[in-house]
């Protein structure tokens, strides 16, 4: 610890620390305009500028300098105030005073410091810039004629996001912060840029011209989007969410976001929004007071009451934790169905098979703070970052940052490979588990695994015909992997999990784990397995037992139930099986099929338009309640809008019907929360209220066990492409196609094929293009990249037309043919 | 499904050749972009769009931040520079000298402005601040060439000298 004195106040800070740190830590303000707490100092704006008494003479800039002992540091000086307004004057000279139309009035840096520092006048007169503002983009607008070169810009992109989208281009009085070519923005449009902006020159499109920001009620809620947790406000007023707003001092994230969470909020008042209950009538359609709806559903549900077999249902895991609890208690308990199931088990079965066999627990040992901790991930799939990427931000943080060591092993390459170090293993579509298990064996063979793990001779016996060859990879490259993982202080294993991967199942959960626990990574900080869950609860829908238990059907057997006809009744909360489950002819004759389905949605689905009852459900934002993320944080979600039109929230649905079937009733969902707590083990003693902002990491007792994982063998089809399904960047889920954000940087389905395929198959990018397998065929755009290697085809799943689940049938790999239409 | 050959999309079209070999040249080299595009630069005679890309791809630096460095520094050009490269010194000495005259008829007999290049390539026209010859003032250079004691007649004779003169 380093002591020194900062206007008068003693204080003592670690040796890293910055006058600026110091100063914030003993509550001293100092203005800045080209720092931030999550960047690299920079130092060039001169704001923060401050009188050492051991350095007199001069001027020196806190932000940059580090602190000494015995240092005496005064912040406020005649001398400084006159500094710090010279340099707003100077910024002022080119900033156009255009304040009474510009979005980031009231939240402007400069803007505060100069009435701060009451600068009203300037002595200097200059032109002002004349660039010409960049609108190419549907999401960002850069009017560089308000920029004030602090960089934050492409320090963040470059330093967090690892996309690299600005530099500083040109000299002198012509620099400007520009792009490659200085061309449009063409990036991810995560938006980090708008929110580190200290002026106005990065703005939202969305939001502009929508309210002052001083206008907006600030709720600080939680995304409804992937299952990382990512804290957000939202900004709201007369009842609609109008932006997100960057708070950096919120979550693990530090208030980053990606270009979901940022931009892609608009589904929550989008006109597409159901307003009021639909009741087929007459095979049609048709609005219905809440009463009758209601009242259709209690008589079927009563019925069924006799019969619970019949019964079954479907939830999706963008409920919180109270209705999610509600729905279990309604149809397990009261109905008496264990018929139950989310998101097809291809998001939970990892978790509700693999991890509470291999750990005991049906959640991740690790947390998402192990990642920066960690010394060397193991990262399957690229698109750990296209799935979670703010998973991505925090893996770039630690490789670049805290010299963590990257290894990703995937069907294709991604943003992960290109970060400095990283090492890439492409393997064979579909052989996730016989690549692990290949690494298991090898870390057997080389006399690598860690000592007295039980239950090593059954998984000697089970991984001993594995082979390097099986998962398409050199022997020398597994025996690497496996020597740099056993031999790392702390390994890190990152599993993403969702519908979008058929093949990230209970068996590779075990494979996976079967790694971490043969080379003692589990139980350690920074070390063990990580499934990540697809959705923001996709963890609390596993708590809170959204799964078949018993005797009952998971979703599959529900299809399978509703085509027999042994299902009569099906209700479906939120869940979109048309479009997200494997073999969308399938699924959609079977809910055809069935006697009677009712489906609480915002929208009216691919699958709300073939229910027999149609409820309006709210979104996250017109609810409180919370949210579980993958590293077992619960959250607080909190209601920023009232509900739109007549929607109820699912807790108000199934609490009704609850009452109405004769179960429990609540006074509002905080009453849920409280029986959590009660009932289900880990969230025991947790309170909404002592969630407080940050939220709660409940603990797990892993008791690791070895389980041997079958790897299956896919034979590849001759002349035929591997479709290997997943998430794109912008979307997550089918609810992402009701925000403007995604929608406009990636509107439609594609299906991304090598340079090589392409050019055999006399395909470029943007053709439409023929995907043909066993079950169907669909007709997508094209892309074309050295993404994916030959032979191998990639494709969203989220898209209502073209969705690729007409063509997939849940096997981890489809063979497909491609065509040019 | 059509028949059509698939449409060719209208690229820059160069041979990378060189541009590899300075890479690899360089590629373990820490700190190593100046080189390499002073290399390119002075295989291609300028830094074309197509070699940044390769850049950015083999050294795993960002295009955009290649850019900033390019635009940054004044000897990187990116576009393709004439044959001969006219500099006009605009400094102090040789502006009193009549700089401004000499300047003038190269653009009109050029039928170019300042950092521009003739369409046949063979010419780039540059006003510079100082050759560090002012006892020649005005001044020009032709490459390595030095002119001094410039006249608005001696415009036409270094023209019509190195319009006779090869171009590679």
């Amino acid at each position: 610890m380093v002591n020194l004195t900062i206007d008068g106040k003693q204080v003592a800070v670690e040796k890293d620390a910055t006058i600026y740190d110091a100063a914030k830590a003993c509550g001293i303000k100092i203005p800045i305009l080209c720092h931030d707490k999550k960047l690299h100092p920079f130092g060039g704006c001169r704001m923060c500028l401050v009188e050492v008494e051991q350095m007199k003479g001069r001027l020196i800039p806190a932000c940059t300098t580090p602190v000494t002992e015995g240092m005496i540091v005064q912040t406020t000086t005649d001398e400084i105030v006159k500094a710090r307004k010279l340099v707003l004057e100077l910024l002022l000279l080119k900033h156009p005073i255009d304040c009474p139309v510009c979005d980031a009035a009231g939240d402007c840096d400069l803007q505060n410091l100069t009435y701060e520092y009451k600068v009203n006048m300037n002595r200097f007169v200059d032109e002002k810039f004349n660039h010409e503002i960049d609108y190419e983009n549907p999401l960002i607008e850069r009017d560089m004629n308000r920029c004030i070169h602090c960089g934050k810009c492409a320090r963040i992109c470059d330093e967090i996001v690892s996309y690299g989208a600005y530099t500083f281009i040109n000299r002198g009085i012509e620099a400007k912060m520009g792009t490659e070519f200085d061309g449009p923005l063409n990036c991810e449009f995560c938006g980090s840029c708008v929110s580190v902006c200290p002026v106005g020159a990065l703005n939202s499109r969305p939001f502009k011209f929508k309210a002052r920001w001083w206008a907006l009620q600030k709720t600080k809620s939680v995304c409804s989007y992937c299952g990382t947790g990512c804290q957000l406000t939202l900004g709201s007023k007369d009842g609609k969410v109008l932006t997100t707003i960057y708070d950096e001092n919120q979550g693990f994230h530090n208030g980053q976001l990606c270009t979901r969470g940022r931009f892609g909020y608009q589904f929550v008042n989008s006109e597409k929004r159901l307003t009021a209950p639909l009741v087929r009538k007459n095979g049609k359609l048709q609005e219905a007071t809440w009463e009758e709806a209601l009242a259709e559903v209690t008589s079927r549900l009563s019925a069924g009451k006799s019969d619970p077999a019949s019964v079954a249902a479907l939830a999706t895991a963008r409920l919180t934790n109270e209705e999610l609890f509600l729905f279990e208690k309604l149809f397990r308990g009261t109905v008496g169905t264990d018929n139950i199931d989310h998101s097809a088990g291809y998001a939970h079965e990892a978790l509700t098979k693999g991890a509470l066999a291999s750990f005991g627990v049906a959640a991740s040992p690790a947390e998402i703070a192990d990642i920066q901790k960690s010394s060397q991930l193991l990262v399957v799939k690229s698109d750990a970052y296209e799935t979670h990427p703010v998973i991505g931000f925090e893996i770039n943080l630690g490789v670049k940052r805290k010299g963590v060591a990257l290894r990703i092993v995937s069907d294709k390459k991604g943003k992960l490979t290109r970060l400095p170090g990283a090492k890439t293993t492409v393997h064979a579509p579909g052989s996730e588990v016989a690549l692990f298990n290949a690494l298991c064996k090898s870390v057997i063979d080389q006399g690598l695994a860690a000592e007295g793990v039980a239950g090593l001779d059954a998984l000697k016996a089970a991984v001993a015909d594995a082979s390097a060859e099986k998962a398409g990879v050199t022997a020398e490259e597994i025996a690497a992997i496996a020597k740099e993982f056993a031999s790392a202080e702390k390994g890190l294993i990152i599993l993403p999990i969702g519908l979008g991967y058929p093949g990230h199942n209970a068996a590779l959960a075990n494979a996976a784990a079967n790694l971490a626990i043969l080379t003692g990574q589990v139980g350690k900080e920074g070390a063990g397995l990580l499934i990540m869950g697809e959705k923001n609860n996709s963890q609390g829908a596993v708590d809170m037992g959204i799964y078949p238990k018993a005797t009952g059907l998971n979703a599959q057997g529900i299809i399978d139930g509703c085509t027999s006809g042994n299902i009569k009744t099906l209700f479906v909360a939120g869940e979109n099986p048309v479009v997200s489950y494997p073999n969308r002819k399938k699924v959609e004759k079977a809910l055809e099929n069935v006697e009677f389905m009712v489906v609480s949605d915002l929208f009216l689905t691919e699958t709300a338009a073939l229910a027999d009852v149609v409820l309006p459900a709210c979104s996250f934002a017109e609810k409180s309640g919370t949210f579980t993320s993958l590293g077992r944080r619960v959250q607080n979600v909190r209601k920023a809008i009232p509900a739109i039109g007549l929607a109820k929230s699912d807790f108000e649905i199934l609490n009704a019907l609850s009452q109405s079937l004769g179960g429990a009733r609540y006074n509002n969902q905080g009453e849920v929360f409280t029986e959590i707590a009660a009932t289900v083990p880990a969230y025991k003693g947790l309170t909404q209220a002592g969630l407080k902002d940050e939220g709660a990491v409940y603990p797990v007792a892993v008791a690791a066990k070895l389980v041997p994982a079958a790897a299956k063998s896919a034979a590849p089809a001759a002349g035929k492409l591997a479709l290997v399904t997943g998430s794109a960047l912008y979307h997550c889920g089918t609810m992402s196609r009701f925000g403007e954000g995604p929608m406009y940087v990636c509107p439609d389905a594609y299906a991304e094929l090598n340079v090589a395929d392409a050019a055999a198959l006399k395909i470029v990018e943007g053709d439409q293009v023929t995907v043909t397998s066993g079950t169907g065929a669909v007709l997508v755009a094209a892309k074309v990249g050295k993404r994916v290697p030959q032979g191998v085809v990639f494709s969203p799943y989220h898209f209502g037309e073209g969705s690729v689940n007409t063509i997939t049938d849940g096997s981890e790999v489809t063979y497909v043919t491609v065509a040019k239409k | 499904m059509s028949n059509a050959p698939a449409e060719e999309i209208p690229a820059e079209e160069i041979d990378l050749t060189e541009a590899n070999e300075v890479i690899d040249k360089y590629l373990t080299l820490p700190g190593n972009l100046m080189p390499v595009l002073q290399g390119i630069q002075e295989a291609y005679g300028y830094v074309p769009k197509p070699t940044i890309d390769l850049v950015a791809e083999r050294l795993n630096v960002y295009p955009s931040q290649i850019y900033g460095v390019l635009t940054f520094y004044a000897q990187f050009h990116l576009k393709p520079r004439g044959r001969y490269i006219i500099r006009v010194c605009v400094g102090t000495a040789c502006h009193v000298q009549g700089a401004e005259r000499i300047t003038e008829t190269f653009f009109g007999r050029l039928g170019i402005g300042h950092a521009e290049t003739t369409e046949d390539l063979r010419y780039t026209f540059e006003k510079v601040a100082c050759l560090g010859a002012c006892g020649m003032a005005p001044l020009a250079m032709v490459n390595d060439d030095t002119f001094g004691k410039m006249t608005v007649q001696k415009v036409d004779e270094i023209i019509e000298t190195y319009n006779a003169r090869p171009m590679k």
